[in-house]
């Protein structure tokens, strides 16, 4: 079950016009809800849940400024034998009172 | 620090006894030995007993000063002393009435030496009793005060017979008089016993309300041996009261008998009402009251001990305990609203209440208090949870229950016991107990269950099925009674608990997952309420979200 985490990094320069196309392309994806990002080696899929942690950080000093983005959701990990609902309906009793 | 001031009463208290005990040895010395020197000589003792009686209260006074609080313990020998010293007024008035009688010969009786030794003997008792582990030989103590008085009573009758057919019918009356003063000396000492209860059980205790618990035990058919009861600390409540069990049985066969439970008097006093109040509203489900005491601000609750599991526990055991436990417990709570319901509407209060918890959250979380401030990205905006609050409370304005239930009030997994064997279960901590929305008793119940600190993934599942489970019986109930706005009131409700009881969660990221799901809860609703389409609860909320 517990599999190593697979990892994607990226870094690269990008004018204006070409990190809003990226953006876009996220933003898509998670419309979608699914992201797949992809180098020679390997592809990544990410499926984003209806519900994101949204974690924004940002710096500024004289020099230099940064923004950073963290999107984290966990995925249904079910115990399949486990997974059942707990409540039974009792269909009787109730509606003849 | 305590340790001294206890030592330094102790000691009083002994001092005290010792005395004491020379004082009532001077005086029986006298009366057998027809030597009236003695009893001038027992008078000299009072200064002593006095003085050890004050040094004793300045002991304890300057202890409590110390300790900010009551020392229940301290508290007890100070009722030991004042009984003690009681004792030793009403030996000195002994004395000098004896002092006045012409002829001790009529007081030379088997009975009246009986009483004296009695009454000596339990002044003996009272170290070995305050030391020893159990209660045997303070209800000893306890029963001398029978064996003086009937020894009391026989001489009384003799003397009345005595008083026919006799001249010295002015001494015998005089002699009937120091019979009741001997008699009184045993209720004196029962006092003392009363104290040592006290002391040992860390709360006041009248001696008939110990029998009352030996009687109502025995209904239960079970036997109860004195010798070896016990008192165990079962530690504190989140209400700051104090539990404690009774005991009986060597460590290992241990059985419990009884739950004592001690603290503010406004709060034992909301519990004794909430009890008895349900075993009117709906018998079996609150535990028996055995006893109610109160003294100053304090109170000590005496009840019976339910056996049972918390379904803490049995959120860890197989699927199917756990299964067979929780549908117990729902068609408990649907036959609980069938039989309390009334047929008027009532407001929960869940921002009310909200609001007013959100200081308390602040004061374990500080980073969570954003100062009413919203935030900002851009063009988007987020209203602060102040503000979110006052949104949900017009919302919740128009959102009461169609009717009233009696509930529990403070619906922890905690205060629910299960029993297995009997397949039923039972309520405790049952001060905040009312007529009240039902969705208040479930979301709270629903977020007690999200709250315990268990992380490992299988576990948290089972926690999501429990509060799905928990979700889906309140929502088919309410189809059943027609009740349209459960979904909004639960919302509004777990969105309270998740919020409020975060003041418990000290692990940084359940809490913030915790405030996290409350408020989105809250901006769920607001928006949704938008479009008047059938609100339903975002169930994925349930599951973990990071």
């Amino acid at each position: 079950m517990a599999k190593k985490p697979e990892y994607f990094v990226h870094e690269s320069l990008q004018d204006r016009n070409s990190l809003i196309h990226y953006l876009r392309a996220l933003l898509q994806g998670i419309e979608n809800g699914e992201v797949i990002l992809a180098d020679d080696d390997e592809t990544l899929t990410l499926t984003p849940n209806h519900l994101t942690l949204m974690n924004l950080r940002a710096s500024k000093t004289k020099s230099e400024q940064s923004l950073r983005l963290k999107l984290s959701w966990t995925t249904q990990l079910t115990d399949e034998s486990d997974s059942a609902p707990l409540f039974i309906k009792s269909k009787k009793s109730k509606k003849g009172k | 620090m305590a340790m001294r001031d206890f030592s330094k009463v102790y000691s009083s208290l002994r001092f005290l006894l010792i005395d004491l005990q020379k004082q009532l040895q001077t005086v029986y010395d006298g009366l057998i030995g027809q030597d009236t020197s003695l009893f001038a000589k027992s008078q000299e003792r009072m200064d002593y007993i006095e003085n050890a009686h004050l040094s004793l209260l300045n002991h304890s006074f300057h202890s409590s000063l110390r300790q900010g609080r009551e020392q229940l313990p301290l508290q007890g020998f100070e009722h030991i002393s004042y009984s003690l010293l009681n004792l030793s007024l009403q030996l000195n008035s002994l004395s000098q009435e004896l002092q006045k009688l012409k002829s001790l010969k009529l007081l030379q009786k088997k009975r009246i030496t009986q009483a004296l030794q009695t009454l000596n003997r339990g002044l003996s008792l009272i170290v070995p009793a305050l030391e020893s582990e159990d209660l045997a030989l303070t209800l000893n103590l306890c029963q001398l005060q029978g064996q003086i008085d009937k020894l009391g009573r026989e001489q009384l009758q003799r003397y009345s017979q005595e008083l026919k057919n006799c001249e010295q019918q002015a001494a015998l009356l005089q002699c009937s008089f120091i019979v009741r003063d001997i008699q009184s000396m045993g209720n004196t000492l029962l006092k003392v016993g009363e104290g040592l209860l006290s002391a040992k059980l860390g709360q006041f205790m009248q001696i008939d309300r110990y029998q009352s618990l030996e009687a109502t035990l025995c209904d239960f058919n079970q036997q109860l041996p004195s010798q070896d009861l016990r008192i165990h600390s079962m530690g504190e409540t989140k209400s700051g009261c104090t539990l404690s069990s009774v005991q009986t049985g060597q460590e290992a066969e241990a059985q419990v008998l009884a739950i004592f439970k001690q603290g503010r008097k406004d709060k034992l006093h909301d519990e004794k009402l909430g009890i008895e109040r349900w075993h009117q509203a709906f018998p079996g489900i609150a535990p028996e009251v055995y006893s109610y005491q109160k003294q100053g601000d304090k109170a000590a609750l005496l009840f019976e001990y339910l056996s049972g599991e918390t379904f803490e526990s049995l959120l860890l055991d197989e699927r199917e305990r756990l299964q067979t436990a929780i549908n117990r417990l729902f068609s408990t709570l649907s036959e609980i609203w069938h039989t309390t319901v009334q047929a008027r509407r009532i407001a929960a209060n869940f921002m009310p209440q909200l609001q007013k918890r959100l200081s308390a959250v602040y004061a374990v979380h500080p980073e969570f208090n954003l100062k009413d401030k919203g935030l900002r990205i851009g063009t988007a905006q987020q209203v602060s949870l102040e503000k979110l609050i006052q949104q949900a409370t017009m919302l919740e304005s128009e959102l009461q229950a169609p009717f009233a239930v009696y509930i529990h009030g403070d619906f922890n997994v905690d205060n629910i016991l299960y029993n297995a064997e009997q397949d039923s279960v039972n309520f405790v901590d049952l001060h905040r107990s009312e007529y009240q929305d039902y969705t208040q008793d479930l979301s709270v119940l629903m977020v007690s269950f999200y709250r315990l600190a268990y992380f490992e993934p299988k576990t948290r599942q089972r926690i999501r099925l429990v509060m799905e489970a928990i979700y889906d019986f309140g929502a088919d109930y309410a189809e059943s009674q027609r009740d349209h706005d459960y979904a909004k009131r639960m919302t509004l409700g777990l969105a309270r608990s998740y919020i409020s009881s975060t003041r418990f969660v000290l692990d940084k990221e359940h809490a913030k997952s915790m405030l996290f799901k409350g408020r989105y809860l809250l901006e769920h609703l607001i928006h949704q309420s938008k479009d008047n389409s059938t609100y339903r609860l975002p169930k994925e909320l349930l599951r973990e979200t990071f």
